[in-house]
């Protein structure tokens, strides 16, 4: 395992100093600029737009100087990434994602590696905010973006993307064939997948001591834990609960069982703190919360931590959904080589790990899972074991069924109001 | 041009050598008026026409001409929002009032030559993002702060200050304090202070002074004031949003469900309708109210 470790580690380093542009005597001051960059580009990105500070700093993660004993055993480890830049690549790229959502390390990488000067990354919180701007108008804003797989089909139908350049993509040989073909984009010419995981129950063990293991227990303790719950604001996600613990189809549009999911959703909607997609991490933390029906995201990392490690994430026993953010070019990009480029760059199997260990979700490549810190494969809340898998449901687009539009606006307005 | 033929020959010998004086008033008023077109008659127009469509498949606008979604608007089991708003822009604004009125009393009376330095620091807070402001509150209110501390005196570990209507109205009466002070400052700055010392002069006490001379003439301020903090209270939507959680359902809250979740931008445009005519409403309400006042005030100075 250490040896494991110690071998990442050390290609990881060498191939990083490969990229360093610099003589080793500038590499204080670059640290020192990339530190700041860094910084800053951490300050900027909770606030909706950031543009990474163009930099030609070396990446700080680098050792000052290179164990020259472990060079012979350099040359023995696996083939080198290499990148290919297009001749013909624009110096902007304009990107529109989940905030938080792309290593900042990588998008420095690339922004050196393929001279992209300017990279702009806008923020939505939601899919139904993004399809709000795209229907107000704002295509060709954008270069590349970030929808999850059920508002892919919507998307192509509006034309708010257009077909990839296949030829520019070569790394998509690395895409596992459980995601191609599949319903969203059954010829691939749309969309690339980016990461993919699921809804389920998040736990404070501290506090709450009853078993959770479905998503009808869950519904069943909300009430003994009033006022400490916490729900993701997004609706596909928080119909599961209803929908599942009844044994529905969690993509259901049948009057009855949506009936049956409204009134399960407003015994629960008084006890419940708060619909929060941003902060429901920060709640569960604190305490504020003990319960929650939450993504992934933020709380694998409060596990790892010695205050709140009693924090446990459930894949309900009764089933949940699967969900896939996938990377698209929209309708007439002002920069589509760099677009091509970026997402190409992204599944080089190397950087495809960096970003699963950044952003915590499972990676749709094989190919980058050798490079993946092995602790984090063995995590089932991450990495899902096959059995579980099975049990998944894809995520449709409910968003025309107006019942459970109807039910969710008022289970919104009903939030904490006994 | 009928005006051209009424100026003095003299005059209409100065004017032909600039620009013909329809023309001038109209490249004047020209600024303001296609600000008013373009941003405000225009986006109310297509509000109007929008709120009468349909939703189409995808979520948005599809032209049609329908009722439903007044009748869904004005629905007695989801006019909820509209009550909140209503009940918490008035306390709001009284509480801003009740907050705002000593401040701009001392101010004024007693601020001396520290004025200036007394009203910049009303502004500073304004140098700071207002969101980050908001956030800063949630650190205030927080486990680990108020709450928390509270929460340890009286043994209640669970007791909580975000997520009640308590925290959202102290964050808006903190962030719309400053557009209430404002007004009542310059109306009680410009008041003469003659009329206070004949008022004791004849004998009238602290309180019947304050009733019958201050409160009159700075009544322009306090509607003004009111009005300022009332309006944009209707509408709030980032304060219960972070302070309150979203467990207070603001009609604000709702207008951002509707048109950028639920993707339905006629029902929400309805209820964006409903939502100026009670602004409309309002405005008018003060305008006559003050004008009232001001006819009462002629009247007694003849």
């Amino acid at each position: 395992m250490a040896d494991q470790e110690l071998e990442r580690y050390v290609r990881q380093m060498r191939w990083q100093l490969e990229r360093m542009p610099i003589s080793r005597r500038g590499f204080m001051w670059a640290s020192a600029m990339s530190a700041t960059a860094a910084f800053l580009a951490a300050c900027n990105s909770g606030g909706g737009a950031a543009t990474a500070a163009p930099s030609s700093a070396a990446p700080s993660t680098a050792p000052t100087s290179a164990p020259s004993a472990s060079e012979a055993a350099l040359e023995s480890l696996g083939p080198e990434p290499s990148f290919e830049v297009p001749p013909d690549i624009e110096k902007e790229l304009f990107m529109y994602n989940w905030g938080d959502y792309v290593d900042p390390n990588n998008m420095k990488q690339f922004q050196e590696v393929f001279g992209v000067d300017k990279f702009t990354y806008d923020t939505f919180a939601n899919n139904d905010e993004m399809m709000a701007k795209f229907q107000g108008g704002a295509t060709g804003q954008w270069d590349i973006c970030c929808p999850t797989m059920n508002y892919v089909p919507a998307m192509i139908d509006q034309g708010f993307i257009q077909k990839l350049d296949l030829a520019r993509l070569p790394n998509l040989k690395y895409v596992d064939k459980t995601f191609k073909g599949q319903y969203w984009d059954p010829t691939d010419e749309y969309s690339v997948p980016k990461d993919w995981g699921t809804t389920g129950i998040s736990v404070r063990t501290k506090d709450v001591k009853e078993p959770v293991k479905t998503w009808r227990e869950f519904l069943d303790l909300i009430p003994q834990y009033s006022g400490k719950v916490v729900f993701v604001d997004s609706p596909d996600d928080v119909f599961i609960a209803p929908l599942k613990a009844n044994g529905y189809s969690l993509n259901s549009d049948v009057k009855e069982e949506l009936d049956k999911a409204r009134d399960e959703l407003m015994k629960v909607a008084p006890h419940i703190l708060a619909l929060d997609s941003d902060q429901y991490n920060t709640k569960i933390e604190t305490e504020e919360a003990v319960l929650g029906l939450t993504w992934t995201g933020g709380i694998l990392e409060l596990r790892d931590k010695a205050e709140t490690a009693d924090t446990v994430y459930t894949i309900p026993e009764d089933g949940t959904v699967f969900w896939l953010d996938t990377w698209v070019v929209l309708t007439d990009p002002p920069h589509p080589v760099a677009g091509h480029a970026f997402i190409n760059f992204i599944h080089e199997p190397h950087i495809q790990a960096i970003e699963t260990e950044t952003n915590r979700y499972a990676t749709p490549d094989s190919a980058a899972k050798q490079f993946i810190d092995p602790k984090m494969l063995a995590d089932e809340a991450l990495f899902v074991p096959d059995e579980v898998v099975a049990k998944l449901e894809p995520q449709k687009d409910n968003s025309g069924i107006t019942q459970r539009q109807d039910i969710w606006a008022e289970f919104k307005s009903k939030i904490g109001q006994g | 041009m009928t005006a051209s033929t009424e100026v003095a020959p003299a005059a209409r010998a100065r004017r032909r050598r600039s620009l013909p004086p329809g023309l001038l008033g109209g490249l004047l008023v020209l600024p303001a008026s296609a600000w008013y077109l373009i941003l405000l008659v225009a986006p109310l127009v297509i509000v109007v026409v929008m709120s009468f469509g349909t939703k189409s498949k995808f979520g948005g606008y599809e032209p049609a001409f329908i009722l439903d979604n007044y009748a869904q608007a004005l629905d007695p089991s989801r006019i909820s929002p509209f009550v909140t708003s209503l009940i918490m822009a008035v306390a709001g604004t009284i509480l801003c009032l009740l907050a705002a009125l000593p401040i701009a009393y001392f101010i004024a009376t007693r601020g001396g030559r520290h004025k200036s330095l007394l009203i910049l620091l009303l502004i500073v807070p304004f140098w700071t993002s207002f969101l980050i402001r908001t956030y800063a509150w949630l650190t205030i209110l927080g486990p680990d702060g108020l709450a928390g501390f509270i929460g340890g005196i009286t043994g209640d570990s669970s007791f909580r200050i975000l997520g009640t209507p308590f925290a959202v109205l102290l964050g808006v009466v903190y962030a719309y304090l400053p557009l209430m002070v404002f007004p009542i400052y310059v109306t009680m700055e410009r008041m003469d202070r003659t009329l206070i010392e004949a008022s004791k002069d004849l004998g009238a006490g602290r309180w019947a002074t304050f009733r019958q001379i201050t409160l009159p003439i700075t009544a322009t301020g306090l509607i003004t004031g009111s009005i300022l903090v009332f309006i944009p209270l209707m509408g709030e939507y980032v304060v219960p949003a972070i302070l309150g959680y979203g467990r207070v359902f603001l009609i604000g809250n709702q207008l951002v469900l509707q048109f950028l979740e639920s993707r339905n931008w006629p029902e929400g445009a309805a209820r964006a309708v409903v939502l100026i005519v009670i602004m409309l409403v309002t405005v008018v309400f003060y305008v006559w109210f003050v004008n009232r006042g001001q006819r009462t005030r002629e009247v007694s100075v003849l």
